[in-house]
């Protein structure tokens, strides 16, 4: 595979009132073009990752909404598959470019989720789920919960272990100029804060969030700065959880993570950095667990030990950026702003987030409760 | 207001459901409703294995809180999905109450 | 001849206790259950109405009989709370029971008597042989004003009685008929004691006009006319059904009749869980069909506001023996399965608040 990622810049993350649509993927956009070093003339298409725009915004067509105001007249496209909808356009920019069709690109990632009362962002978030589960009233918080509840019957993991993913995520986003929480939080918090869906917390859940994240991506290798993508790879399972094979793993991470390792050519032991989809507490735990990170039922104790924080990590550092749950999670953004992460961390530019000789970093997107995933893998420009 | 065909298509699927009898697999409350369940909540939210393999995630209704648990024993009834606007078709669906 | 081939009957678990609401409106709870003569009433969850119960009877009325709902020819659901002015509960119930297509279906509105009009229409139909098996449900979630009498005792429960006659040898599609209808009719007057106009959520009544001009005159009057019809006194009769707003009222007319205690007793359902519109009579009837002995009569009045009475006496057959072996939940079991709420708890539940 020969696509570099030649620029990437994320905008704040967090309750945003000011700031508009418009505004955010501007922002993105142009620090990500910025930092590529690229003129408007050389981008030749813009795919634009986002769920809600229309079900709560009343503005379909985003292709052409955000080409227009981007001054970036293009073949433009609206990716959607709920909050994997940012991976997915990564991943159908990096197919174009492969493809030949197009040479430079932009996957734009976007979302504005806080000019509506809660329970509408609630209502319209269930859109990622079956029609049997709308019906039911099972939010997302919900259908989580009840794989958590699997989760804890089968390998006895606790309330506590999934407090532990909050508490690392908080702490990475402490060192994120641009996460939702700068503040730290303790296990005790966690448990003790509002049920939101039992046994999840409000502090289990990550929050409801504006922001965006862009990033350049070219065929070929580039200058110094320049990331490689080496896989992107997306997979399917049943939309709603009780089609689902089995209640302990989500199997389309699992799917879209051994095409991408053997595409890479990489196995999980070798990534140093992970982006993982932590919409709530468990989800991390999951995600470590599918990613082949851990064993069943083992991943959950091993963040309560700090095996994969800043810092205290001997090798695998997870969600550097704060995650969903510290950083925010705009949803359409997320699954790019998971890749500019991990392009300032192989750069060595993350700050004081900087997990020191990064060299091969993850990023799973998970869409709904599990129905899409998709999986890229990074590396220093080779 | 909800589609009266909408409702009418789903409608049919239920016959299909009625008097079956399964287990909880598991288990939620639900305490922050999304805006149609408002009036609702806290409400339990249970994934059921039926006695023919078919799995669902269905409302429970009607339970205590010792019957929230999984391996318990439940029968589908049909009731008010939500409350309808005023003026709209009211949607009857499959839920769950313990036995 | 004409009779019941199965019934069926649903209660909702909920119970609220009339010393709650009186304690609610801050009134004296004994002073309240001495003039009702009742402790407490059913009240249905805030999903269920009169299409959900009306459904759950009609299914149990099903499971203890060989008939399935695709032979029904005729249903009507007579309720007080249908749940739209314009659009059939008994559409929405045959769908839901699986009835087919080829049915007529009609709903029925006579306050608490509506369901027991839809029996005699199907007795009328099937010994016209226009139909062999037809299915009366009545139920309810009976609605009252906060801190009126009514909300005292407005409860919520359903019953299914399916119809046929009795199966011969060149008759087709009749059925085993469990109690016969010897006879019937019915004393209609405009009597305007209970009422609601249309769009309007909770009923009126006219206070104790609703007692002797309107119960007491159509329940006696309809029971007079049949015993004259059929010849039979109250001490020729095993049990007595009347329709029960209140504890008092069915004893009451009960005694001015000339019927006893013990010939009453079994049919008050009212004394557990109040006045539940138009299953009401219909439940007094299931419960002593549940103890009923082949060979007992069973004389039922119903009443509804408006008003009028729908008299039936009926016979139990031989077949109850057999038929009780299958049932599933007695009235007395299904009265006895609940779960006391409080006074918000059912406010909530009824969409007060």
């Amino acid at each position: 595979m020969n696509v570099s990622i030649i620029g990437a810049a994320t905008t704040k993350f967090g309750e945003l009132w000011a700031v508009s649509p418009r505004m955010l993927a501007r922002e993105a956009v142009h620090g990500a073009m910025v930092d590529a070093g690229t003129e408007a003339r050389e981008i030749q298409a813009l795919f634009v990752g986002n769920m809600l725009s229309g079900i709560l915004g009343g503005q379909e067509h985003l292709g052409a909404f955000f080409a227009e105001e981007l001054g970036l007249t293009v073949p433009a496209f609206k990716i959607e598959g709920a909050c994997a909808s940012g991976g997915l356009a990564l991943h159908n920019a990096v197919c174009s470019v492969l493809s030949g069709q197009y040479k430079t690109v932009i996957a734009l990632g976007v979302e504005k989720m806080t000019d509506h009362r809660p329970e509408d962002v609630a209502t319209a978030l269930m859109g990622a789920g079956s029609e049997e589960e709308r019906l039911a009233g099972a939010t997302f918080p919900g259908l989580y919960a009840l794989l958590s509840r699997v989760h804890m019957e089968t390998y006895g993991t606790r309330p506590q272990d999934l407090a532990a993913v909050s508490v690392k995520n908080h702490y990475h986003a402490s060192l994120n100029p641009n996460a939702q929480f700068r503040r730290l939080i303790t296990i005790e918090q966690v448990l003790g804060s509002t049920k939101i869906a039992d046994p999840l917390t409000l502090l289990d859940c990550s929050p409801i969030s504006d922001g965006a994240a862009a990033v350049v991506i070219t065929s070929g290798q580039s200058p110094k700065k320049s990331v490689s993508i080496v896989a992107s790879t997306v997979a399917t399972d049943t939309l709603g959880l009780a089609q689902r094979k089995s209640l302990t793993e989500l199997r389309a991470t699992k799917d879209a993570a051994s095409r991408a390792y053997k595409m890479a050519s990489v196995e999980a032991k070798d990534i140093d950095i992970a982006e993982v989809h932590d919409c709530f507490s468990i989800a991390e735990i999951l995600a470590l667990e599918d990613l082949g990170f851990y064993a069943k039922g083992k991943a959950a104790p091993a963040v309560s030990r700090n095996e994969v924080t800043i810092g205290k990590s001997k090798r695998l550092v997870v969600n550097p950026s704060g995650g969903l749950k510290g950083c925010g999670h705009p949803v359409g953004a997320t699954g790019i702003k998971q890749i500019v992460e991990l392009v300032e961390q192989l750069r060595g530019i993350a700050g004081d987030r900087q997990v020191k000789g990064a060299k091969i970093g993850l990023a799973q997107n998970v869409g709904g409760s599990g129905a899409t995933a998709v999986v890229h893998i990074v590396c220093k420009a080779r | 207001m909800q589609s009266p065909v909408k409702i009418w298509r789903n409608q049919k699927k239920i016959t299909t459901l009625l008097g079956k009898t399964g287990r909880i697999i598991s288990w939620t409350i639900v305490r922050t409703p999304p805006a149609q369940f408002m009036d609702q909540a806290p409400y339990g939210v249970v994934l059921v294995e039926l006695e023919d393999g078919m799995r669902l995630t269905a409302q429970l209704v009607d339970w205590q809180p010792k019957q929230l648990k999984i391996g318990q024993r439940v029968t589908t009834v049909v009731r008010r999905v939500t409350q309808p606007n005023a003026d709209g078709v009211i949607p009857y669906g499959i839920k769950v109450k313990p036995i | 001849m004409v009779g019941i081939v199965s019934y069926g009957t649903y209660i909702p678990e909920f119970r609220l206790r009339v010393a709650d609401i009186a304690g609610a409106w801050h009134k004296e709870a004994q002073e309240v259950i001495g003039s009702l003569g009742l402790m407490e009433k059913s009240v249905p969850a805030a999903d269920e109405d009169a299409v959900t119960i009306a459904l759950e009877s009609a299914l149990q009325c099903f499971q203890s009989s060989k008939k399935t709902p695709s032979d029904v020819e005729a249903l009507f659901v007579g309720s007080e709370s249908h749940p739209y002015a314009v659009n059939p509960t008994s559409t929405i119930v045959g769908e839901l029971l699986g009835v087919g297509r080829n049915y007529l279906a009609a709903d029925l509105e006579f306050a608490c008597k509506a369901a027991t009009a839809g029996m005699e229409a199907l007795a009328g139909l099937i010994e016209a042989k226009h139909i062999a098996l037809g299915l009366a449900i009545g139920a309810d979630t009976a609605q009252s004003k906060p801190h009126d009498s009514l909300e005292y005792t407005s409860a919520a429960a359903g019953v299914a009685v399916l119809m046929s006659r009795e199966a011969g040898s060149r008759s087709a599609g009749g059925g085993k008929l469990i109690a016969n209808l010897l006879s019937y009719t019915s004393y209609s007057s405009d009597t305007p004691d209970f009422w609601r106009r249309d769009g309007i959520q909770y009923p009126s009544h006219a206070g104790r006009f609703t007692g002797e001009p309107a119960y007491f005159a159509h329940v006696m009057g309809a029971t007079q006319l049949l015993m004259k019809k059929t010849n039979v006194t109250p001490e020729g009769i095993d049990y007595c059904v009347f329709h029960m707003p209140n504890g008092k009222f069915p004893r009451d007319v009960a005694r001015r009749l000339g019927f006893t205690n013990e010939q009453l007793a079994p049919s008050l359902i009212v004394d557990h869980i109040g006045n539940p519109y138009s299953a009401s009579s219909l439940m007094g009837l299931a419960a002593v069909l549940d103890i009923a002995k082949p060979g007992q009569t069973i004389f039922m009045v119903s009443y509804g506001s408006g008003a009028g009475s729908d008299a039936f006496l009926w016979k139990v057959t031989d077949q109850i023996t057999s038929y009780r072996r299958k049932k599933r939940q007695t009235v007395a079991e299904q009265m006895a399965k609940k779960t006391y709420i409080d006074y918000v708890g059912y406010l909530k539940r009824t969409h007060k608040i």
